[in-house]
């Protein structure tokens, strides 16, 4: 027996967990279609993949260090470019897609660019005020191109794919909760891949230390913004597959109530480890819809397990098994 | 266009201004302190407003005894959130940031239980208008303008000449260095929330008669108050006030040509306008 | 000239931090900084590593100018830092510093990285392998896998130090190396600095031990209120007696 190694392996970065974690989300998102064929659960299910999405290429962003308020203003970027493109346009759901995903990463440049020069606190109410321009811009001018408050109606499913022969149609609840498992799983591979590759063990140095790594030679701001933009492109993909799932979009849908759900789901699954996003969105998302049948208390009783789990478990349900393995081994070596 | 219907259109925008800066204040404040950012300081604003409704519009108390009291529970209520949550997550922006929105839900949910989700109007301490130099202005506008000053100017003597506002300020510039020196941190933070808290509920007391009362009117004072504080730079309190007129000020002569939805994008548009020259804000540190 | 100050002078406000300072270290030399405490021997550190701007002055590196670069860039050019309070990154293990450290010498792209080419993994493997032969050289090789912010005081010593030789920096400077060890710790730190020089490596140091300093050091120079008051041998520097006046005065030089 061991016993530093549960120690000294940081939570995540454990050799072969990478691919047992990627092939338990593959698995899960699998099997779930095999169990139940409910609308209800399909459409549940299909809303926790795009935040996957959104939160895990959020975490990208935090493992620098920095929490983006802005990130869902790229999945609106992401989703009111491909609507357009696709209705104004008139070219296919699959070419507006990867236009899409580019135009939100094009567009993180110059935003973050701009964000990117403060930290902390000032980087999160930048990145907030931000988020808020971009919103009242879909909200209050164009309006005949972005729909105004009313919203931007119209917009197709997904059109069908040619294979083998046959066609692909994206139209059923069924065909689209498949159609984010696979945007997510590529998605997923690619987020994994980076967190475990030399890109992701600087990015999450700079958050313990920025100045340290700068020192060491880091271009800490490069390092910021290329997060910046990789999830940006990451939230473009899933507002695509937003607008052509739900058909309509409403600037609401990418303002400060969406982006702090994304954030709790992020936090409390713990910003330590690519995993800790899933856990929680997994998890709170479905916290939230059993809290449901409270009616008035679900905003309160939510808003206690975020205030207990903050205070017990700083580091994210992630972090909690091994602390609570550590406090144990504690407990057992100073046994007599 | 008349100079006479600029001024009114800034004075206009100013008399609300004035009580954002409250809110800012307590914001920044707390910032300052214990560097996080209290995302339920709209719901301290809005426990002002009910306890004003209560007192003054139930009870029949005296405006300015009930503002007094409201000023008072509302900071205990801070020094009571400090100890029980906020004192445990100094410097922990990001843990912070989702125990203020815990707190935020808890309160605005509380709020709708025990006081239904439906506005509860105010009735005006104060009624007709003061004409002066070709301009019009309400006396409730006047009086709540004024008290708004009275408290800024009340926190900036306290701060700047009283023992615990000094210990603040110390704490503020440097923690370490002021619990060197004696000064009791664990108090300063307790103190600071308390009074962070406070100047929200005199804000939600002031503006109570103004607008109705209702669980989730934290929302919008809120939001001006961040675009003060990151337009002024976070932590500075002369930087929140020159946000607060220089917010006013743009909103104020924004509505003379466009409408309310549009006049919200120009406090976010400044704020970035701001950033780019100055990123840490106007009075913010290099 | 590997390093050269010109007039090297930061101001904090009303405060003179360092003023007018010149001083060149010799290539392949042990050069001790030295000075009473507040005398500005951090603040010459954060201005040569670029930390904080100079306010006047420049500073030259192999005779290129790099005072006004950011320190990634000085860094690039090949001088590397360690900070009084040892920085470490806390949540990672010992070779995981090490890699970040190194990552100027074999960080692979972005690209490269997503696809997993059979390159890409022969080029981390290989920094794996650099990584643990210059952690064993520091005696650190048993550590491998620790998590830095568990290890004992000297180990983290020893891991800033083989950061800072991670990076394939050409002139090393430590804030306090010796701070906190214990004398068969320091005689190890001694030996390991050494070994540097023969290596080809500068090392510039600020350190409180004068044993150490006078055994190890080449040249010394000694700062008072952010002046430098004397330069020179060890030797030299203890028979100075502005040296003894400002500073060695308060205990007997060589104690």
């Amino acid at each position: 027996m061991e016993p530093s190694r549960g120690l000294s392996a940081p939570p995540g970065r454990a050799l072969g967990a990478p691919i047992a974690g990627l092939a338990l989300l593959a698995a899960g998102v699998v099997a779930l279609p095999q169990l139940t064929r409910d609308s209800y659960y399909l459409d549940v299910a299909t809303t926790i993949l795009m935040n996957l999405a959104l939160t895990m290429s959020l975490r990208l962003q935090v493992s620098t260090g920095q929490l983006n308020m802005a990130h869902i203003s790229f999945m609106g970027i992401g989703a009111y470019a491909s609507a357009l493109l696709v209705t104004r346009v008139g070219i296919s759901f699959w070419a507006a897609l990867p236009i899409a995903a580019v135009v939100a990463a094009l567009l993180a440049f110059p935003i973050g660019g701009l964000a990117l020069r403060v930290t902390g606190p000032y980087y999160f109410l930048i990145t907030f005020a931000f988020s808020e321009v971009v919103r009242l811009f879909f909200n209050n001018f164009f309006v005949d191109l972005f729909g105004g408050p009313s919203g931007l109606v119209g917009i197709p499913k997904p059109s069908a794919l040619p294979w083998f022969g046959r066609a692909l149609t994206f139209t059923t609840k069924l065909e689209l909760y498949t159609l984010m498992a696979a945007l997510l799983l590529v998605t997923a591979a690619v987020l994994v891949r980076l967190e475990h590759s030399r890109f992701g063990l600087v990015a999450s140095a700079i958050r313990q230390g920025d100045l340290l790594a700068e020192t060491l030679g880091v271009n800490v701001f490069r390092y910021k913004l290329t997060a910046y933009v990789v999830g940006s492109l990451v939230a473009g993909v899933a507002g695509a597959f937003f607008a052509h799932s739900h058909q309509v979009l409403h600037s609401s849908d990418f303002g400060l109530e969406p982006m702090v759900l994304l954030v709790v789901f992020t936090v409390i699954g713990g910003t330590g480890s690519v995993w800790g996003p899933v856990a929680g969105t997994v998890l709170m998302t479905i916290a939230g819809e059993l809290l449901r049948e409270l009616h008035h208390y679900e905003s309160l009783v939510f808003g206690v397990v975020l205030i207990l789990t903050m205070l017990w478990a700083p580091d994210g349900l992630v972090a909690l098994p091994g602390k609570l393995a550590r406090r144990r081994r504690v407990g057992v070596s100073l046994a007599p | 266009m008349s100079i006479d219907l600029l001024v009114q259109a800034l004075l206009n925008g100013f008399g609300l201004a004035m009580v954002y800066v409250l809110v800012a204040l307590g914001l920044t404040l707390i910032f300052s302190i214990l560097e996080i950012i209290n995302f339920a300081h709209g719901e301290f604003y809005m426990l002002g407003g009910y306890v004003t409704y209560y007192v003054f519009a139930v009870f029949g108390v005296n405006y300015f005894a009930t503002l007094g009291f409201a000023i008072l529970a509302v900071g205990l209520a801070g020094v009571v959130a400090e100890r029980l949550i906020f004192r445990y997550l100094r410097g922990k922006t990001l843990n912070a940031f989702i125990v203020s929105l815990g707190l935020l839900w808890v309160m605005q949910a509380s709020a709708q239980l025990s006081f239904g989700v439906l506005d509860k109007p105010v009735p005006s301490a104060f009624s007709g208008i003061v004409r002066a130099f070709g301009l019009v202005i309400s006396v409730e506008r006047l009086v709540v303008s004024l008290s708004a000053i009275v408290l800024i100017a009340a926190l900036y003597l306290f701060l700047r000449w009283s023992r615990p506002g000094r210990a603040m300020r110390a704490v503020a510039q440097d923690a370490d260095a002021a619990a060197l020196q004696g000064v009791d941190i664990e108090l300063v933070s307790a103190l600071g929330f308390g009074i962070g808290c406070a100047l929200a509920g005199g804000a939600g007391g002031l503006l109570a008669p103004v607008f109705a009362v209702s669980p989730a009117m934290g929302a919008l004072p809120v939001v001006k108050a961040f675009i003060i504080i990151i337009i002024g730079g976070m932590g500075s309190l002369p930087g929140a006030v020159v946000g607060g007129l220089l917010l006013g000020s743009v909103e104020g002569l924004g509505s003379l040509f466009m409408g309310s939805a549009a006049v919200n994008v120009l406090g976010f548009l400044v704020v970035i306008l701001v950033l780019l020259v100055r990123p840490r804000g106007l009075f913010g540190g290099a | 000239m590997p390093l050269e100050l010109r007039s090297v002078g930061r101001r904090f406000g009303g405060l003179q931090a360092v003023a007018d300072l010149s001083m060149t270290v010799a290539p392949s030399t042990i050069h001790g900084l030295i000075g009473p405490n507040g005398a500005g021997k951090s603040t010459v550190f954060n201005l040569i590593t670029g930390v904080i701007p100079l306010t006047s002055g420049a500073v030259f590196f192999k005779g290129e100018r790099i005072s006004g670069l950011r320190p990634a860039e000085i860094c690039r050019l090949g001088i590397a830092r360690t900070f009084q309070a040892t920085t470490l990154f806390r949540e990672y293990t010992v070779l995981q510093n090490v890699l970040v450290a190194a990552h100027l010498l074999s960080a692979p792209g972005l690209g490269s990285a997503l696809l997993w080419s059979s390159r890409y993994r022969e080029r981390e493997r290989r920094a794996r392998e650099r990584g643990l032969a210059l952690l064993q050289t520091l005696h650190l090789a048993g550590l491998a896998d620790q998590v830095a912010g568990t290890l004992p005081h000297r180990d983290q010593k020893a891991l800033a130090l083989a950061m800072v030789l991670a990076t394939g920096a050409e002139l090393v400077i430590l804030d306090e190396p010796m701070a906190g060890l214990a004398a068969q710790e320091k005689a190890e730190t001694t030996s390991v600095l050494q070994r540097l020089r023969e290596q080809g490596l500068t090392v510039l140091l600020v350190e409180h031990d004068m044993k150490a300093v006078m055994g190890v050091c080449d040249t010394v120079t000694v700062l008072d209120h952010g002046l430098r008051i004397a330069e020179g041998t060890p030797r030299e520097i203890q028979a100075n007696p502005a040296v003894i006046e400002a500073y060695l005065g308060v205990e007997e030089p060589g104690a």
